[in-house]
């Protein structure tokens, strides 16, 4: 099995789409480089890129590994949501309690997506938007609807909290080493047998079942890990804006679906890898950064990031249109 | 199609349009146990409500019999609104009113092509359109609200017959003709052909193409309907609003009965999906309960929804599209 497999990635995995979107994101380097004169290339811009970033990759990585089994998982902005609000109302009783209290959360809110999704057989599009009116409703509901700061016995927000994200470890910002951390956390799990078998199953769910992998144990533990990254997300929210607010987060999916996209994992599940995932989000967080960089009006900011959505799509389904 | 016919004509109309039942059942239920909700108020006011998502979902069911979804609907009654509010301005409602429903139908027309000549997942395409549709509109109104004047213009959101809003006859009127279109018109036929199998559709000489590009068109349509009458009952034309609107117009379709792989539903069950929703709000206002357990409530009735038709009709939602599209 294990031996089969990586030839497989290696023919769908690494190659056609990660190139287009490798091209999409130099040239919007270079058009950064010239519209910004150099103001963009600077290191203090390019970390800042990633400080800002932070929630979404994570977030995406979330969302890799689901649409990777060819599932999607549109609550991710909703646990974001709901654990910033959990991190807020328990860090009086101390920040590892507050961030376990989140992981849980976040758990178990995966695992009940899982779940449904697998033992009962549920289109995963249709849970995951039931699941997230859900859990935004709950987490509305905890704080009656308003953004909160203070914890539930009375205690404001924790300093060590808020200052993690402005800290330094080792010469470099905290939100950076977490940002290298998940990606090779991902990485790795990749690599690990489950990794290997969610490739399996996003290809060909009934073959991986009649090979006997365990279907149900990966697919649940992609939901999970969703479930998992995207309460981290929301610890990461608390410490950067200082509140726990239940509707952050309503546009986070599709962000996250479209670096996906564009990074060349096919939304039908079993293609994709997570070099190109990051790239993909490069994209959309330079595009960013260079709109904001060069006073582009935020009036037009959708329809140029809806154009490179669209635009970039084209060009990894031109390539894939080809292959086959 | 698949199910099992039990000889009883009652229960095949049951099994069939499930949501309508339930609508009938929780109308039941909240008209004997709260005060207010049979008024003719309170009738009334669950109409309104349900006219601008009633023509969303309209346009969404259409797109997702054939197997796409469209998440640009909530930009795309944005872009209406301003649209007609700033057009009205210059030339008058009636000018506006078309240009409203050209720009919609334009876009729609946009999406459609993306869907029907490239292999762009529809998700995505309708993806990147929200973002378009979103930022024309901010363009054309400078992210602020515009406001609108011209009183024959407001009627469409606010006149009625005896308690029946005008615009929900509207919403009736335009459910039968799609209705009657997709039960008795060939063209009907190929929308639900192209939803279960698109490569048996084209083998049989179905258009496939023409039919994708039809319905994106006809859901920016009655987007721009839902829009203009959203705009006229807001009484100004709104670049932010509309957020999350295709999120509903989504729920009211799987909870009518549609399946998400295409092929499946009517129209009826999709009008009974917005209803529902509508009664519950309803009866979340008249007995006081904390509105923001409306999503809770929302979202457990999608599961309970989809659990059930998914146990029924198990084959058919196994949940990837491999399977439900090799019929």
């Amino acid at each position: 099995m294990k031996r089969s497999l990586p030839l497989r990635l290696s023919k769908n995995g690494p190659g056609a789409s990660m190139m287009q979107a490798s091209v999409i994101l130099i040239v919007l380097i270079i058009l950064a480089y010239i519209l910004s004169s150099g103001v963009f290339i600077q290191p203090t811009n390019l970390l800042n890129i990633l400080r800002q970033n932070t929630m979404l990759l994570i977030v995406v990585l979330a969302e890799f590994l689901v649409i990777l089994t060819g599932g999607i998982d549109l609550s991710l902005g909703a646990v974001v949501a709901f654990s910033s609000v959990i991190v807020v109302l328990f860090q009086g009783y101390g920040l590892g309690l507050a961030l376990v209290m989140a992981l849980a959360g976040g758990l178990l809110i995966g695992l009940l997506n899982g779940m449904l999704i697998t033992y009962l057989r549920l289109p995963a599009f249709v849970i995951t938007l039931a699941m997230q009116q859900i859990v935004y409703s709950v987490a509305k509901v905890m704080t009656n609807g308003a953004k909160i700061e203070h914890s539930l016995n009375g205690a404001m927000l924790n300093m060590r909290l808020t200052q993690l994200y402005k800290q330094d470890l080792f010469g470099v910002s905290v939100p950076i080493w977490f940002c290298v951390g998940m990606v090779l956390l991902v990485s790795v799990y990749m690599h690990t047998k489950y990794g290997y078998y969610i490739y399996a199953i996003g290809g060909n769910d009934k073959a991986a079942r009649m090979s006997g992998l365990p279907v149900k144990t990966v697919r649940i533990m992609a939901y999970v890990l969703s479930g998992l990254f995207s309460a981290l997300a929301g610890f990461l929210f608390v410490s950067r804006v200082g509140t726990g607010d239940p509707d952050t987060g309503t546009l986070l999916s599709m962000d996250a679906i479209a670096a996906c996209t564009i990074g060349g994992t096919s939304l039908a599940g079993g293609k994709g890898n997570v070099s190109g995932t990051v790239i993909g989000l490069l994209v959309l967080c330079v595009l960013n950064n260079v709109m904001s960089l060069v006073h582009v009006s935020p009036n037009i900011q959708p329809l140029v990031k809806g154009l490179v959505i669209l635009i970039a799509v084209y060009m990894n389904n031109m390539k894939s249109k080809g292959d086959n | 199609m698949s199910q099992p016919i039990f000889g009883n004509q009652l229960s095949s109309f049951v099994k069939r349009n499930g949501s309508l039942v339930v609508l009938i059942f929780l109308f039941l239920l909240f008209s004997l146990t709260i005060a207010n909700f049979t008024d003719s108020r309170n009738l009334t006011a669950i109409m309104f409500q349900s006219v601008v998502t009633g023509f969303l979902a309209l346009g969404q069911f259409l797109v997702i019999v054939t197997g796409g979804i469209d998440l640009s609907q909530g930009a795309m009654v944005a872009m209406t609104s301003i649209v007609v509010s700033v057009s009205m301005m210059r030339y008058g409602a009636w000018a506006a009113i078309v240009c409203g429903l050209l720009a919609a139908t334009l876009l729609g027309f946009c999406t459609g092509l993306l869907v029907a000549k490239t292999t762009m997942p529809p998700f995505i395409v309708t993806l990147g359109m929200m973002g378009i549709a979103r930022g024309i509109a901010m363009m054309l109104a400078n992210a602020k609200p515009v406001p609108i004047t011209n009183d024959t213009f407001k009627l469409l959101g606010s006149e009625r017959i005896g308690w029946v809003p005008v615009s929900a006859i509207l919403l009736v009127i335009s459910a039968l003709i799609i209705h009657y279109i997709l039960r008795f018109r060939r063209i009907g036929r190929y929308i639900y052909a192209v939803g279960s199998s698109e490569s048996s559709a084209r083998l049989s000489g179905v258009n496939v193409a023409r039919i994708k590009l039809l319905v994106y068109m006809l859901s920016s349509f009655f987007c721009a309907i839902g829009g203009m009458i959203w705009t006229a009952r807001l009484v100004s034309g709104s670049p932010v609003g509309g957020y999350n609107y295709e999120t509903e117009s989504i729920a009211a379709v799987v909870v009518g009965g549609a399946s998400l792989s295409g092929g499946e539903g009517n129209v009826l069950g999709t009008m009974a999906g917005v209803l529902i929703f509508q009664c519950i709000n309803s009866m979340l206002n008249l007995t006081g309960i904390n509105p923001f357990w409306q999503g809770a409530f929302k979202g457990l009735l999608i599961i309970i929804t989809v659990a059930i038709s998914g146990l029924r009709g198990r084959g058919k939602l196994l949940g990837s599209r491999k399977g439900a599209k090799s019929v």
